[in-house]
């Protein structure tokens, strides 16, 4: 039944080869190398990773092989695309040459699909401008090629449009259309970034099955190492423009030689030692025991059956429901789930950002939502808030000094000399140079950023901060450098910490309490050790099946445990 | 980013980037001066502006104003004898009229009150669209649906309707070209007012105003140090726009017969008195038309100018002259863009799209192409202001259902 | 959908009648309608004037009372027994209303169709071509345009294309510096718009130059201007190149599948022009829209049998040539008619009134009159909304072009033409659609000026009559209109979004 046609290239060929690629940017304050010398192969049939953090070119690289750079890229090298040299080649040949020699599957689902078009007519269009059906066989074919990427009744939903399927599946259609000429590489530029973690792994193995069905090569961009060791035969790390390590996946991942990729590899979270299965069930009640339960003197923040509606065109749709937990005086609890989860609607309601429908949120013995005024001002005032995007979260026309004084202004605390020299103090606690405080947020990094907001969320003493996806954004590098700041500063100032994250394994890190969220209602809740290490609910198996490790063999075995998780 | 950072004892994007901040001496450099660098840099905007300041200049020291006199000789309200059928000469420089007064001074005094008017409108519609477009993007609810509606007003009813009525119902009370101004002024804030509701829309999603909120900071602190300053790009267009607009405004009332009134004089009122001398005095014709003309271009290219230099998303072409200049341009290395392959300049990631890609800057870049992907439309509508805004953010299809969708 | 709709209408009446409302009572205010009599109140004959005024005016009752009263007659339309009140003569409004809303709505109608056809051309050839010469030609004329007063202009329009031309047709001749400017002017344009490197761009100037300068005294020396023709070879020539154009920006011009049905609609409209010579000499408007539509029905039926799997392309290229090969038989027959016309008219540019007194002649002469009458404020109102319809369809569509599926589009290896028309230019027109409906009410107010200068009998008159004279009920007519139109054009871009807009479709 399948019309899918094997690439006819035999395993081992050449399919992509970067020559001493150079990319330069060019603009009116002069030229800027976003590639220095990139050599890569990769083959049919095998995985090559490109991997690296922003700024380092690798999604340049990815673009040039498509020939899709701006005008004001300059390309020298050679990029050889199944034998034809791409750098330098007329437009109408680069065409013919996209999508049936070579193909790409982009970040954004949700943006990479054209909303007023059907996924008919994007997926017939490819064939038909290349020659390769046209009509009902055109359609026939792409229907077995979204039945193939598992898009469910194929042949009636290929006449909707994008806005009526799910992120997961849009990038599953994004795939299909990428196979629908029969390329023989395909490059994937971050094809899992935007999906959540049992999304990312079932779209995963769709690319593995794939590649193995139709024996293409694929040219994997990416910066997650978990997603490198689930799909890597070979992985190439680049860091500034340069290629600064190439090997077998285990080399690199195990055997690092480059002191970037050890560095990039030590700052990755890890999350080892999870028992997915239901054996170890002692080990789970040593866990519970061990925990340790704070002192209810030191209860900081209580949430007590929170639930939250939304008010949307329909009617209420009610976002969280039945929340309950507990945060203690130096203590970390993560709320942690997927998009969708309510995990950041009820910081928000922590926040007062929104009304809750019901149940009580307490901090320091007084119920937030039924304060009014002033005391619900002076209430707020113990708490502290860091925010997950670090471009929005500083307003761009204030300068840092003003970033971190803010609180204090609103609340009138000190005298104009005092709160410089306490915005000073506390930019010295994230480690930044005094002089920053005259600095515009434009003119920092993204990690920077975030750690100027930490300064901000601190200025006031707060007994709680609350933390929402506040590493998310940043590169792993960097998500280390503030993850180890902020548990410096927990020690040192000595607040709660109320921690939402998708990523177990910072929750890991950093919690001591972990609260699993699911569609608005709490799945499994408890210490940090039993819940990420001896899990009881199948979702929370599922979520901690699904996020990859960046150790190929381990990574092996859990996915055979999701698999049989599934089944 | 310079070379000295990227060398190798360096192994993490946080040092490098730490690196780069300590050893940075560059004075700091706020969004305003970012945006006068980059305004400074759009020539018809600086020639325009320098034509605009010179207008100004000559209109007002030339006759003088408010009883201080200027430096024109000729006293135009005097009549005296037609020199050579008061054609352009030395002494008259733009000719004389059918009274033989001198028709130099007439416009400059049109020229004064035109640009009075169109700057009090200017200012007064800005200042009161900016406070309702930002009282109803940051209170929505009750607050939002009745500015809108009022709002919506003028977009049932042709303005210069409207106009003409106030600015009847105000020459007829108050003869002031002030006065005049400061009443169309009231009646030209919607189009503003939906292009900053919009704007506060999508800013009070913000995480920095949601932290200004959850820190406990009141509606007025919100909406006047984060919302307005924020949109003051929209804001700052749109004036200039305005301005552009009330200029023509003023002058089409004038000559419908509804605006300036006599004694007092207004580029629109000269070309009314005088169309029917077109075929024996052009000149009379001519002088106060080109001097709309120039003041209303040169507004609308400033704020050109300024939209650029807020959004540079749309400006900025490379020239094959910095390619050269960067030591790039290898005659045979290079593939050079086709013309016509131009077009492909957008599709590429948002870091090459601002054409600045460094490698440590990515970050910054991308962020902020993220931020000025929030514009609203308006920020990219015309100018002239004969449309008053981009689309209604209410029957905008796209913002309704998607904002549903990411909440469910 | 429907309910969407209905709710926009209940908004947009809450609308109109707050608009009214206000409307209504700054007239009232906006000065004393009897200041003009007061004076000489004593005069008995102007004391009944002076009652008979109050009388029509109805001012001894408060001002909301008459707004009542108004808003009552003005409900009552709804089911046809409209009654807008008296003016200040004691005349009906809507006596006059019918023939001043139909002359200026053909007027405003027209223009923003011709606008927006040309603007959103304009707009997306220079969105493609983004920094090239045209655009920044493009992007200052507009400019130009925004800036313009419109008064200003319309009486240049009238002094140079109206009254200089009439004169000039009279006995039409150019002069040696005439034709020399005229071509160097356009070989400049030419070589502006068409670009390339420096060659390229010599040629086209050359060739423009040259062909400019040889035509104007050629045609001149054919008497073409007193008695234009065109015949069948150009209408031939044409039409072959229409579908070959058509051919190549949709598909590609090897593809049999389109080129055939298109050249044999250039053929069929040929046969046509022929075939319907006599009966088109002396047609009627039944006639011209039967075949307006037989140009969309006979491309349809052909190209949906023969196009196979490029249907809508053939369609499409069909229609072009049925419709273009139309267009220029009916310019032909203008063109025979256009001797005796300018006979019965020698000043055939007519810069006064909206339709020439006591003319009688046949239905093409008549036609010319109405087009002659016509084209100097349409040409005016149109040029003014070109100039912000371009600049918002460059806009929209350079902010269309920076999106992710552009470039997924591209990456599939889709030739450049189907990334703009398909992919590019669909998810553009979004805004745009709003801009246009959004226009209309805008519009109508440049009509008022435009009016005011070529001395139109419409609506502008009647509500800068009213004003003058402090009469509320004629400008509430026009307000009726303007905010019926507005809103009427607001519910069809509602539709028009449904139609392109899949997501709101729900």
């Amino acid at each position: 039944m399948s019309t899918l046609e094997k690439s006819n290239v035999t395993k081992g060929d050449v399919v992509l080869e970067f020559q001493d690629l150079r990319v330069d940017f060019v603009s009116d304050d002069g030229a800027k190398q976003a590639v220095k010398g990139l050599n890569l192969t990769v083959r049919a049939g095998e995985v090559v990773a490109l991997v690296g953090e922003s700024g380092s070119g690798k999604s340049v690289t990815s673009l040039s092989a498509m020939g899709l750079l701006p005008p004001n890229a300059m390309t020298r090298g050679k990029v050889n695309v199944t034998g034809h040299q791409v750098v330098g080649m007329r437009e109408d040949k680069l065409r013919a040459l996209r999508a049936t020699e070579i193909a790409m599957v982009f970040q954004e689902p949700m943006t990479a699909l054209n909303p007023v078009l059907t996924v008919e007519r994007q997926m017939t269009e490819s064939l038909e401008s290349h020659n390769l059906a046209y009509g009902e066989e055109a359609t026939a074919r792409a229907v077995a090629l979204l039945e193939r990427v598992g898009i469910p009744d194929a042949a009636k939903r290929i006449k909707q449009y994008p806005h009526q399927f799910s992120g997961g599946q849009r990038q599953r259609i994004v795939i299909a259309m990428a196979l629908t000429c029969g390329p023989k590489v395909i490059i994937a530029d971050e094809p899992t970034t935007a999906l959540d973690v049992t999304v990312q792994a079932e779209v995963l193995d769709l690319l593995r099955e794939l590649k193995d069905d139709l024996g293409v090569g694929i040219l994997l961009i990416t910066h997650n190492m978990g997603v490198v060791a689930d799909m890597a035969d070979r992985v190439s790390v680049m860091f500034l423009g340069e290629l600064v390590e190439q090997g077998t996946v285990e080399q690199i991942l195990y055997r690092p030689q480059h002191p970037y990729t050890q560095r990039l590899l030590a700052s990755v979270p890890r999350l080892t030692d999870v028992a997915l299965t239901h054996e170890d069930q002692v080990g789970a009640r040593a866990a519970e025991a061990q925990a340790a339960v704070g002192e209810a003197a030191d209860l900081v923040l209580t949430v007590k059956d929170v639930a939250i509606d939304y008010k949307v065109r329909s009617g209420v749709f009610r976002a969280a429901e039945g929340v309950s937990f507990d945060v203690y005086k130096r203590g970390t609890t993560a709320l942690v789930g997927e998009s969708g989860s309510g995990k950041s609607t009820v910081a928000k309601a922590v926040l007062g950002l929104i009304p809750t429908a019901s149940g009580r949120l307490e901090i320091s013995g007084q119920n937030l939502p039924s304060l009014k005024g002033k005391a619900a001002r002076t209430a707020r005032r113990q708490i502290g808030v860091v925010f997950q995007d670090p471009a929005a979260s500083l307003d761009p026309r204030f300068p840092i000094g003003d970033c971190v004084m803010e609180p204090m202004v609103v609340h009138k605390v000190g005298s104009k000399a005092d709160r410089i020299k306490r915005a000073k103090e506390l930019l010295d606690a994230v480690k930044l140079p005094s002089d920053v405080i005259n600095r515009y947020p434009h003119e920092l990094s993204g990690g920077q950023k975030q750690r100027v907001g930490i300064a901000r969320a601190l200025s006031l003493d707060p007994t709680l901060l609350v933390a929402d996806e506040p590493t998310s954004a940043l590169d792993v590098s960097v998500q280390a450098v503030v993850l180890e700041m902020l548990k410096e500063l927990q020690a040192e100032f000595g607040f709660a910490c109320l921690f939402v994250s998708h990523d177990l394994a910072v929750v890991d890190h950093l919690a001591d309490q972990v609260v699993v969220m699911r569609r608005g209602q709490v799945v499994e809740q408890g210490a940090t050790e039993r819940i990420l290490h001896f899990p009881q609910e199948e979702y929370t198996k599922e979520l901690l099946a699904a996020a990859p490790v960046p150790d190929p063999d381990a990574q092996r075995i859990r996915r055979e445990a999701r698999h049989q998780l599934r089944l | 980013m310079t070379d000295k950072n990227s060398s190798q004892n360096l192994a993490s994007i946080a040092e490098v980037e730490d690196a780069k901040l300590a050893g940075s001496d560059a004075a700091p450099l706020s969004q305003g001066k970012l945006v006068f660098k980059r305004f400074m840099r759009h020539k018809p905007a600086m020639i325009s502006s320098v034509i605009l300041i010179v207008v100004i200049l000559v209109a007002i020291t030339s006759i003088g104003i408010g009883g201080i006199p200027g430096w024109w000789p000729i006293d135009y309200k005097k009549t005296s004898i037609s020199v050579d059928g008061g054609a352009p000469s030395a002494e008259h420089w733009f000719g004389q009229d059918d009274l033989g007064r001198d028709y130099f001074g007439l416009v400059m005094s049109g020229t004064q009150a035109s640009l009075i008017i169109a700057f009090l409108v200017g200012i007064t519609g800005t200042v009161l669209g900016t406070l309702l477009g930002a009282l109803a993007g940051y209170f929505r609810g009750w607050v939002d649906a009745v500015i809108m509606r009022i709002a919506d007003i003028f977009f049932v009813v042709p303005l210069l309707l409207i106009a003409a009525i106030i600015a009847k119902g105000a020459s007829g009370f108050i003869n002031s070209p002030w006065f005049l101004g400061i009443m169309l002024g009231v009646v030209s804030w919607a189009g503003l007012a939906r292009l900053v509701r919009a704007q506060v829309l999508s800013l009070r999603e913000r995480e920095y105003v949601d932290a200004a909120r959850a820190m406990g900071a009141s509606s007025w602190r919100i909406i006047l140090k984060h919302l307005i300053p924020n949109a003051i790009g929209t804001v700052l267009v749109n004036a200039t726009l305005a301005i552009a607009a009330a200029v023509l405004l003023e002058t089409a009332l004038s000559f419908l017969g509804f605006g300036v009134r006599p004694p007092n004089s207004s580029l629109g009122l000269l070309i009314s008195d005088y169309q029917n001398s077109f075929t024996t005095r052009p000149w009379l014709f001519w002088w106060p038309g080109l001097m709309i003309l120039i003041v209303a271009l040169s507004v609308n290219f400033i704020g050109d100018g300024l939209r650029d230099a807020f959004d540079p998303r749309q400006g900025g072409r490379i020239k094959r002259r910095n390619l050269i200049a960067a030591g790039l341009m290898g005659p045979s290395a290079v593939d050079v863009p086709s013309a016509a392959d131009r077009a492909a300049a957008g599709a590429a990631d948002p870091v090459e799209r601002t054409g600045s890609a460094s490698l440590l800057e990515a970050v910054e870049v991308q962020d902020a192409v993220e931020e000025s992907k929030q514009q609203p439309d308006g920020d990219s509508s015309p100018p002239g202001g004969r449309h008053a805004s981009g689309a209604d953010p209410d029957t905008d299809p796209e913002s309704g259902p998607d904002n549903e969708g990411q909440r469910s | 959908m429907l309910q969407f709709i209905l709710r926009r209408l209940g908004v947009s009446v809450l609308v109109l009648l707050l608009a009214s409302v206000m409307v209504y009572f700054l007239t009232t205010i906006s000065g004393d309608p009897l200041a003009g009599l007061r004076e000489q109140a004593n005069d008995p004959k102007i004391a009944t004037q002076m009652n008979a005024r109050i009388q029509n005016l109805d001012l001894n009752t408060p001002w909301f009372i008459r707004y009542l009263k108004w808003l009552g007659g003005a409900a009552a339309c709804v089911y046809g027994q409209c009654n807008l009140g008296v003016d200040i003569t004691g005349n009906q409004v809507l006596d006059s209303l019918g023939a001043a809303a139909s002359s200026t709505l053909r007027l405003v109608l027209i223009s923003v169709i011709a606008a927006a056809i040309i603007g959103i051309f304009v707009g997306v050839v220079t969105a493609i071509r983004q920094y090239s010469d045209m655009d920044y030609l493009v992007t200052f004329v507009a400019f130009v345009l925004f800036s313009l007063p419109s008064f200003w202009a319309a009486v240049l329009l009238k002094e140079y294309a109206g009254i200089n031309y009439n004169n000039w047709i009279a006995n039409p001749q150019f002069t040696v510096p005439q034709i020399v400017v005229s071509a160097l002017v356009i070989g400049v344009l030419a070589q502006l718009c068409m670009g390339g490197g420096l060659k390229r761009r010599l040629l086209t100037f050359v060739i423009a130059a040259a062909a400019v300068g040889i035509a104007l005294p050629y045609f001149t020396w054919l008497r073409f201007w007193q008695f234009p023709q065109m015949g069948p070879a150009v209408v031939a020539i044409v039409c072959l190149a229409v579908a070959v154009f058509a051919t190549h920006v949709t598909v590609g011009i090897k593809t049999k599948q389109v080129l055939y049905p298109s050249l044999a609609m250039a053929a069929l409209v040929l046969v046509v022009y022929y075939a319907g010579w006599g009966m088109l000499s002396e047609p009627n408007w039944w006639i011209l829209a039967a075949g307006l539509v037989l140009a969309f029905a006979v491309p349809w039926i052909v190209g949906h049998f023969v196009g196979g799997r490029y249907k809508t392309q053939a369609i499409g290229a069909g229609i072009a040539v049925t419709v273009v090969g139309g267009f220029l038989t009916i310019v032909d027959h203008l063109f025979v008619t256009w001797p005796s016309f300018v006979a019965m008219k020698p000043r055939p540019i007519s810069t006064i009134g909206s339709n020439t007194p006591n003319f009688n002649g046949t239905f093409w002469q008549t036609f010319l009159d109405n087009g002659t009458q016509l084209l100097l404020p349409t040409v005016l109102l149109t040029v003014i909304s070109v100039a912000s319809y371009s600049r918002y369809t460059r806009a929209a569509m350079i902010d269309v072009q920076s999106q992710d599926y552009i470039r997924t589009a591209r990456s599939k290896g889709l030739p450049e033409r189907t990334v703009v028309l398909r992919h590019a230019f669909r998810n553009a027109m979004i805004p745009i659609v709003t801009i246009v409906a959004m226009d209309f009410a805008a519009l109508i107010g440049g009509a008022v000026i435009t009016e005011q200068v070529f001395g139109w009998k419409g609506m502008g008159a009647l509500f800068q009559t009213g004003l003058k004279n402090v009469d509320p009920n004629p400008i509430m007519a026009f307000v009726l209109v303007t905010g019926g139109i507005a809103v009427l054009f607001n519910l069809l871009a509602d539709v028009i979004y449904a139609l392109v807009d899949p997501r709101i479709r729900v």
